[in-house]
C-alpha cells in the first residue's frame, strides 16, 4: 500500500497556529451541537439556532484552514468537507431521536413512573 | 464511607470495600506524582533512594489499580440494583477482594523496597516487568487473571439468573473484552516493535474503547439512579454510544502505530478513526446535559419552582464534570496532536503527559468518584444527598489543580516540540537544551504547585467521603422530626 | 409500549444490533490489519541481512553492521541504512550469540525499568532522552563521550557509562547507578544498536539537523 500522506517539515512558527486551529475545530463543533440542542429544548431563544449555524460555518472554515496548515493533500481536504456536511445534520438527527424516543417511551408526563 | 449499615445486598458491601481501597490508592497515586514533579525541579530529591522511574511506576500503577478497584466496586455496587438479586457467589467475591488487596500490597512493597532486579527472567516474574502501566510482575498478572475470572463468574451468573437489563448486557460484554485484552500484555519478546504493538492492544483498547464503554454504562446507571431518567431512553442512547465508541475507538488504535516500526498505512487509518473519536464524546456530553435539563424541567412542572430532580448532588456534579472532562481531555487534548503530520513532532513529549493527565481525570476519575458518592448514599440510606462545603472544595480544588497541571504541561510540551523537535531535531543534546530553558522550568514549577492544589483537593474529598454520610443522615432525620412536629 | 407505527430509529433492538455489527466489523478489520502488520514487524533473518533484503525489524546480527540514518527522497524522511560490516565489541557475533545478546539486552531493559524515565520508539516517560536512535546520537559519535569516559570505541564507552552513570554526569538531572553488570551493559548496547536499525517511518524527525550542528552525526560527513 503506497502512502498518500506526505509529512512535510513544519517550521517552528507553524505550530502555534496548528494547535490553536485544531482546538477551535472542536470548540466550534461542540458549540454548534450544544446551541442547537439548547435552542430546540427551549432554554434559549429560537434565534440562537442561527448563531449555531454560524458556529458550523466557522468550524468548516477552521477545519479547512487546519488542512492547509498541515499541508494535507487535496483528496484529504475533500473528505473533510464531506465530513463537515455530514456533521451539519448530526444534531438534527440527534434531536429527532430524542424527540421520537421521548414520544415512544414516555407518552405522557403524568404517566411517568418515579423510579427511586 | 465507613459503614454498610443500610446496604441490603452482600454485593454492595463488597463494592464498598473496593471503593475504600480505591480511594487510598488514589491518594498514593497523587503522592508519588508529587515526588516525580519535585524531581523534575530538584533532580537530587531522593536520588538513588526512590528514583524517578520507581516513583513513576508507583504513580501510574496506583492510577491503573485504583481505577480497576473502583470499577470492580462500581459493578458489585450496581449489580443487585440492575439484576434485581444479590450476587451469586458473595463468599467467593469477598475472598477475591482480600486476595487482590493482599497481592497489590505485596507488589507495591516490592516496587518500593526491591525496585529493580538483574537482567534475568526471574526479575520479570517476581519484581517488575518494566513495561509502562503494566509493570506488575508475571506472578501478579496470573493472580489478577484468576481474580478477574472470579469476578466475571459472579457478574455473568448474576446476570443470567437475574434481570437482564441493557446496562448489564453492555457491561457483561464489555468486561469480557476488557479482561481478555489484558492477556495481550502477558508475554515477553526480544522484538521491541512487536512488544509495543501488543502492549497498545492492552493500553489503547482499554482506555479508548472498553473503559469508555464502561463509563457510558456507569453514566447510564447514574442518570437513572440520580435523576430518575427513563430507562428505555437511557439504554437506547447507551447502545448508540457503544456503536460510536467502538466504531471509532477500535481502529483508532492506529494512531499509536505511526512510529514504532509498523507500516505506513496506519497513518491514514489512525488519522481517520482518531479524528472520529471526539464524536461520541460530544454525543455523551450533550446527552448528559440534556437529560439533566429535561428531568429538572419535569420536576419543576410537577412540583413547582425550586424542586430538585437530583437525588445526589455531589454524584451528579461529578458526572456532569465527567461529560466536560471527557470532551476536553480526551477530545480536544487528544485531537490536537493525533494527526501524523503533527504527531511526528509531539510524540513522546510533555504533550502526551498533558493529554494523559486531563483525559484520565476527566474521563475516568470523575465518574468513579461519582460512584463512590452513590455508594455512600446507599450505605447511609440517604434519600436526597446534597453537597457539603467539603464536597464543593474537593470538586473545585481537584478540577482546578488538574486543569492547571494540564495547562502547565501543555506549555512545557509546546516548548519541547519547538526547541527539541522542530528546531534542533531530537537527540540527547537537543533534549537537554529544551529541558533547561526557562519556559520548561517555570512550567514544571507551576505543575508542582497545581499538583499540590490537587492533593489538597483530594484531602477534602477523602474527608468528605468519610463524613458526608453522617452529616446528611442527621440532616434528614432533623427534617423529618420538624415535619412531624 | 407495543406501538407498531414507532420509527425504527427509536428501536432499542435496532441500535443494539447496529452496535454489534459496527463493533464486529471494526474487530474483523483490526484482525486483518494485525495479521499483515505482525508479518511485517517480525524480525528478519541473518540471510536477509547478507543478501541486503531490507526488513522493518532486522535480525539481531544487525549489530555486526554499520548503521546510519539518512534522508530518503522516495519516502520523504530519514530511514535507517545498513552499511558495511564493522566489529561490535571487537568481534563478529554469530546469529546464535547475537540472538542471545539481544534477549539479555531486552530483559535488562525491562528489569531496570528504563522506560519509566526514557522513551523507546517514543513511548515511555519524558524524564530522560529518547533512546530510539541513541546508538546514532552525535554525542557518542563526535568523540565527546568517548573522550570523557576514556574508551576507544563507542560501544565500550556506552557500556562503561551504563555501568557507572554517576561517574560521568552531563547534567544536573543524571542517571542513577542501576547496578548494571558488564554483561548486562554489553547486552543493553546491543539492544540499543538493534533498535536504531528499526524502520520507524522517520521518527525521530530531523535527527540530522542535530548531527550536523554537533558535527558528529553518522550522516553529517
Amino acid at each position: 500500500m503506497q502512502s498518500t500522506i506526505v509529512l512535510p517539515n513544519l517550521a517552528p512558527n507553524e505550530f502555534l497556529g496548528i494547535f490553536v486551529v485544531a482546538t477551535l475545530v472542536l470548540v466550534f463543533g461542540v458549540g454548534y451541537a450544544g446551541l442547537v440542542t439548547l435552542a430546540k429544548m427551549g432554554y434559549v431563544k429560537r434565534a440562537w439556532q442561527y448563531v449555531a449555524y454560524l458556529f458550523w460555518l466557522l468550524q468548516v472554515y477552521v477545519l479547512y484552514d487546519l488542512s492547509l496548515r498541515i499541508h494535507s493533500s487535496v483528496f484529504t481536504q475533500k473528505i473533510l468537507i464531506v465530513a463537515m456536511i455530514a456533521y451539519l445534520f448530526a444534531p438534527h438527527l440527534y434531536f429527532y431521536l430524542v424527540d421520537q424516543s421521548a414520544k415512544r417511551y414516555e407518552s405522557a408526563l403524568e404517566n411517568r413512573k418515579e423510579e427511586s | 464511607m465507613l459503614t454498610n449499615k443500610h446496604l441490603k445486598y452482600e454485593s454492595q458491601k463488597i463494592g464498598m470495600n473496593y471503593f475504600r481501597v480505591a480511594i487510598v490508592l488514589f491518594g498514593a497515586q497523587l503522592l508519588f506524582g508529587l515526588v516525580c514533579a519535585i524531581q523534575y525541579l530538584w533532580p537530587g530529591f531522593l536520588f538513588e533512594t526512590l528514583d524517578f522511574n520507581i516513583a513513576r511506576i508507583l504513580h501510574i500503577n496506583a492510577l491503573v489499580v485504583w481505577m480497576l478497584f473502583a470499577m470492580l466496586g462500581s459493578v458489585y455496587y450496581l449489580l443487585p440494583d440492575e439484576a434485581g438479586r444479590d450476587v451469586v457467589g458473595a463468599g467467593l467475591g469477598k475472598l477475591g477482594f482480600w486476595v487482590l488487596t493482599a497481592a497489590v500490597t505485596v507488589v507495591v512493597l516490592v516496587y518500593l523496597f526491591i525496585q529493580i532486579g538483574p537482567g534475568k527472567e526471574s526479575t520479570i516474574w517476581f519484581i517488575n516487568e518494566g513495561r509502562e502501566y503494566i509493570e506488575a510482575p508475571r506472578w501478579a498478572d496470573i493472580g489478577i487473571v484468576a481474580i478477574v475470572l472470579i469476578f466475571y463468574y459472579n457478574v455473568f451468573f448474576t446476570y443470567i439468573k437475574g434481570r437482564q437489563t441493557g446496562i448489564l448486557t453492555v457491561l457483561v460484554a464489555d468486561l469480557l473484552a476488557l479482561a481478555g485484552l489484558y492477556l495481550a500484555g502477558v508475554f515477553f519478546t526480544d522484538n521491541i516493535s512487536m512488544d509495543q504493538f501488543w502492549w497498545w492492544w492492552v493500553i489503547h483498547l482499554w482506555v479508548e474503547a472498553t473503559w469508555e464503554v464502561f463509563v457510558g454504562a456507569l453514566a447510564a446507571y447514574g442518570l437513572i439512579k440520580i435523576l430518575g431518567a427513563k430507562r428505555e431512553i437511557v439504554e437506547m442512547w447507551l447502545w448508540i454510544e457503544v456503536l460510536l465508541l467502538f466504531g471509532s475507538g477500535i481502529l483508532g488504535l492506529g494512531h499509536h502505530y505511526f512510529w514504532i516500526g509498523t507500516p505506513e498505512y496506519w497513518w491514514e487509518i489512525g488519522a481517520l478513526f482518531s479524528s472520529l473519536e471526539p464524536v461520541p464524546l460530544v454525543a455523551m456530553f450533550v446527552h448528559v446535559l440534556y437529560d439533566w435539563g429535561k428531568e429538572q424541567g419535569h420536576k419543576e412542572a410537577v412540583e413547582g419552582e425550586g424542586a430538585h430532580a437530583v437525588s445526589n448532588s455531589p454524584a451528579m456534579a461529578w458526572i456532569a464534570l465527567n461529560a466536560f472532562g471527557n470532551f476536553l481531555g480526551a477530545g480536544i487534548w487528544g485531537f490536537f496532536h493525533t494527526l501524523p503530520q503533527v504527531n511526528i513532532y509531539t510524540h513522546g513529549t510533555q504533550f502526551t503527559a498533558a493529554h494523559g493527565h486531563l483525559a484520565f481525570f476527566g474521563a475516568y476519575a470523575t465518574i468513579l468518584i461519582a460512584m463512590m458518592y452513590l455508594g455512600v448514599q446507599g450505605a447511609y440510606g440517604i434519600k436526597k444527598m446534597t453537597m457539603t462545603f467539603k464536597s464543593k472544595m474537593a470538586i473545585g480544588l481537584i478540577t482546578f489543580g488538574v486543569i492547571g497541571m494540564t495547562v502547565a504541561l501543555t506549555i512545557a510540551g509546546y516548548e519541547q516540540v519547538l526547541v527539541e523537535r522542530a528546531e534542533l531535531g531530537a537527540g540527547w543534546d537537543a533534549y537537554f537544551i529544551a529541558q533547561n530553558l526557562t519556559w520548561m522550568k517555570q512550567a514544571m514549577g507551576w505543575r508542582l504547585v497545581m499538583g499540590v492544589i490537587t492533593f489538597i483537593g483530594f484531602v477534602y474529598l477523602l474527608w468528605d467521603l468519610v463524613t458526608i454520610g453522617e452529616v446528611e443522615e442527621a440532616k434528614e432525620a432533623n427534617e423529618l422530626q420538624s415535619a412531624v412536629a | 409500549m407495543s406501538n407498531k407505527s414507532a420509527s425504527v430509529w427509536t428501536s432499542i433492538r435496532f441500535w443494539r444490533r447496529s452496535a454489534a455489527w459496527v463493533t464486529a466489523t471494526a474487530v474483523v478489520l483490526l484482525m486483518w490489519l494485525t495479521f499483515d502488520t505482525v508479518k511485517q514487524i517480525s524480525m528478519g533473518s541473518d540471510e536477509d541481512l547478507k543478501k541486503g533484503i531490507r526488513k522493518r525489524i532486522p535480525a539481531p546480527t544487525v549489530i555486526n553492521y554499520h548503521i546510519d540514518y539518512k534522508f530518503s527522497k522516495k519516502r520523504g524522511h530519514e530511514v535507517p541504512v545498513i552499511g558495511q560490516k564493522e566489529p561490535f565489541f571487537g568481534k563478529e557475533w554469530s546469529p546464535k550469540e547475537a540472538a542471545a545478546l539481544l534477549h539479555k539486552g531486552k530483559l535488562t531493559f525491562q528489569a531496570k525499568a528504563c522506560i519509566d524515565c526514557h522513551t523507546a520508539l517514543g513511548n515511555g516517560a519524558y524524564y530522560a532522552p529518547d533512546l530510539t536512535k541513541a546508538w546514532l546520537d552525535p554525542k557518542w559519535n563526535n568523540g565527546t563521550m568517548t573522550a570523557m569516559i576514556g574508551k576507544k570505541t563507542k560501544e565500550e564507552a556506552m557500556a562503561e557509562f551504563l555501568m557507572h552513570p554517576d561517574k560521568y554526569p552531563t547534567h544536573g538531572r543524571m542517571m542513577p547507578n542501576l547496578h548494571i553488570t558488564k554483561d548486562e551493559a554489553i547486552a543493553l548496547v546491543a539492544f540499543l544498536k538493534h533498535m536504531s536499525s528499526i524502520d520507524t517511518n522517520g521518527f525521530p524527525r530531523n535527527f540530522s539537523i542535530n548531527a550536523k550542528r554537533l558535527k558528529g552525526g553518522t550522516n553529517a560527513h
